[in-house]
């Protein structure tokens, strides 16, 4: 549930553009707080990391068509300040390869850089809480926690959506008032498709475009105790997954470069040359 | 998702689009993304998606490489519709608006090297995000090969099997650790060439500009076509819905046009 999948015109136009102003804002306070430890080492941390989340996004673990994130190690390694410019980076470039709308990467910046964040804060607490040896543990359940929580964030949003968005607003066509005309006969034939079996041939123009937008209103936006009762039935496996593989690679981290994950945030980490495949 | 092949096409590629200046297809794009947006039709969706398709075919964009990644939206689409949309016409909408964004921003990808994609972005954003974004990019083909290589090593020792999905994830698991170790000194070897280089903050991109004007006008008009098209049927949908059926009959004229025109050149 990392990021949102839903293509670009369905949600309205006010939502959409709240979360690339609340996005940007997130941004220009994230970059300030970045450069101000020192934006040379950030830049190819952030794109390192970013690169990672989005190879690990096109890597699907066969046979259950699953694609992990790695959002909340991305999140432990970069802290919330650089964990929200990489969500930006990720989003827009997984935008531009067609994985995800343009229109919702603000939304879906805001859905990831939580998900970092809370990732991050969730670790580090956890660790400091349960000592440096439960590692795994601390991992697993913190990504279940992070997740459960996005994937909340992710129904509010469609909530948001379903309960002011007419059929307009959300680009929604009743399936009933889908009627093909021949545009050389006026009125010669209106088939409406699925249709309710009314027949709107005798009617005005006021009183079809009446019927029309009843239609329109009773459609309605989206379904979002479908949409929940969904994503809260399906989530669950994808958070599990998600939380076994962040364990074992968070785990395997704590080995071999311990530091990574107990100590020195990444962005003043530096590894001794000769050292570079891990020498723990 | 072959991300390799994308910026091949990118910087190989000969096609009229091709020799588009850079900011002409972005301007065509955005307004074939508005066309998506505003549309509230399926039928007007099909025939914009066909279209679309045939019009990557008339200028002879490699379209085997760019359909898998314009339908691969469209699976989580179809979860969506069928999570969210209050009927079956409006699910098929979904599904069409994912497909035909997908395919704008893939055909625009596939036409136009990452750089000067990134370039109207880098202006709007703090220095740090678009320098961090340029990094990405170039990380993102590096790492995308090694973890290549890392899944075939584990594949050759029998470690990834549909049959045992346990064993897979955890190999992948694996494989993804390391993956990470190395992302970290590849970092590390970035941040000591930019040093070197001298870098204070600021990469910049160097403009390209159009090689054909004739190809700035005929993205820029064809877009501003659908949208007006789009935008037509949206603002007087009584009058209009019931002839939407003739846009994806058009559709699908500009669809064999496209194929039989890609095939002649």
């Amino acid at each position: 549930m990392s990021h949102i999948h839903i293509p670009d015109g369905v949600l309205p136009w006010w939502l959409w553009l709240s979360g690339w102003l609340l996005a940007l804002g997130l941004l220009a306070v994230a970059s300030r707080m970045a450069t101000g430890a020192g934006s040379r080492r950030a830049v190819p941390l952030i794109g390192a990391v970013s690169a990672l989340v989005l190879v690990s996004m096109s890597s699907e673990i066969v046979p259950l068509a699953y694609h992990i994130n790695l959002t909340v190690i991305a999140g432990v390694l970069l802290g919330p300040w650089l964990g929200a410019i990489s969500a930006f980076i990720v989003v827009l470039v997984l935008a531009l390869l067609g994985h995800g709308g343009a229109t919702v990467v603000g939304l879906n910046t805001l859905v990831i850089a939580t998900e970092m964040t809370l990732g991050w804060a969730l670790v580090r607490g956890g660790l400091r809480l349960l000592g440096h040896k439960r590692v795994r543990p601390v991992a697993a359940i913190s990504t279940v926690i992070t997740l459960a929580i996005t994937t909340t964030m992710l129904v509010g949003i469609v909530a948001l959506a379903g309960t002011g968005a007419t059929a307009r607003e959300t680009g929604a066509l009743d399936a009933e008032t889908l009627e093909f005309r021949n545009p050389f006969g006026d009125g010669v034939f209106t088939i409406g498709l699925l249709g309710d079996g009314h027949d709107h041939a005798g009617e005005t123009e006021e009183e079809h475009a009446a019927h029309a937008d009843d239609d329109h209103d009773e459609a309605g936006g989206l379904s979002v105790k479908r949409f929940a009762a969904v994503v809260y039935t399906l989530g669950p496996f994808g958070w599990v997954l998600e939380a076994l593989v962040t364990a074992a690679i968070l785990g395997y981290v704590a080995r071999v470069r311990p530091s990574l994950v107990y100590g020195t945030p990444a962005a003043e980490y530096r590894v001794r040359y000769g050292d570079e495949h891990g020498g723990h | 998702m072959d991300v390799t092949a994308v910026d091949r096409s990118a910087v190989l590629g000969d096609t009229l689009l091709h020799r588009a200046a850079p900011a002409s297809k972005l301007v065509s794009a955005g307004l074939l993304l508005g066309a998506i947006v505003t549309v509230n039709d399926p039928l007007v969706a099909a025939g914009l998606a066909l279209s679309l398709v045939g019009a990557g075919a008339a200028v002879r964009l490699p379209l085997r490489q760019m359909l898998p990644l314009a339908l691969y939206p469209a699976l989580f689409a179809v979860v969506f519709a069928f999570a969210a949309a209050p009927g079956p016409a409006t699910g098929a909408l979904f599904v069409l608006k994912a497909v035909t964004a997908a395919l704008t921003v893939v055909t625009l990808m596939f036409s136009t090297p990452y750089p000067q994609v990134f370039a109207p972005i880098q202006r709007i954003t703090p220095t740090i995000v678009g320098d961090a974004l340029l990094m990405t990019y170039r990380s993102l083909f590096i790492l995308a090969e090694k973890f290549s290589d890392l899944l075939r090593a584990v594949r050759l020792r029998s470690g990834v099997s549909a049959r045992q999905p346990v064993r897979a994830a955890r190999a992948t698991a694996r494989a993804l650790g390391g993956l990470l170790l190395y992302s970290l000194d590849l970092s590390q070897r970035e941040y000591d060439i930019l040093r070197l280089r001298g870098y204070e903050g600021g990469m910049r991109v160097r403009r390209q500009v159009s090689t054909d004007r004739s190809a700035d006008a005929a993205a820029l008009l064809y877009a501003a076509l659908i949208l007006a098209v789009v935008v037509v049927f949206r603002a007087l949908p009584h009058e209009l819905g019931g002839y939407a059926w003739l846009v994806t009959v058009v559709g699908a004229v500009d669809l064999a046009t496209g194929l039989r025109i890609g095939r002649r050149t």
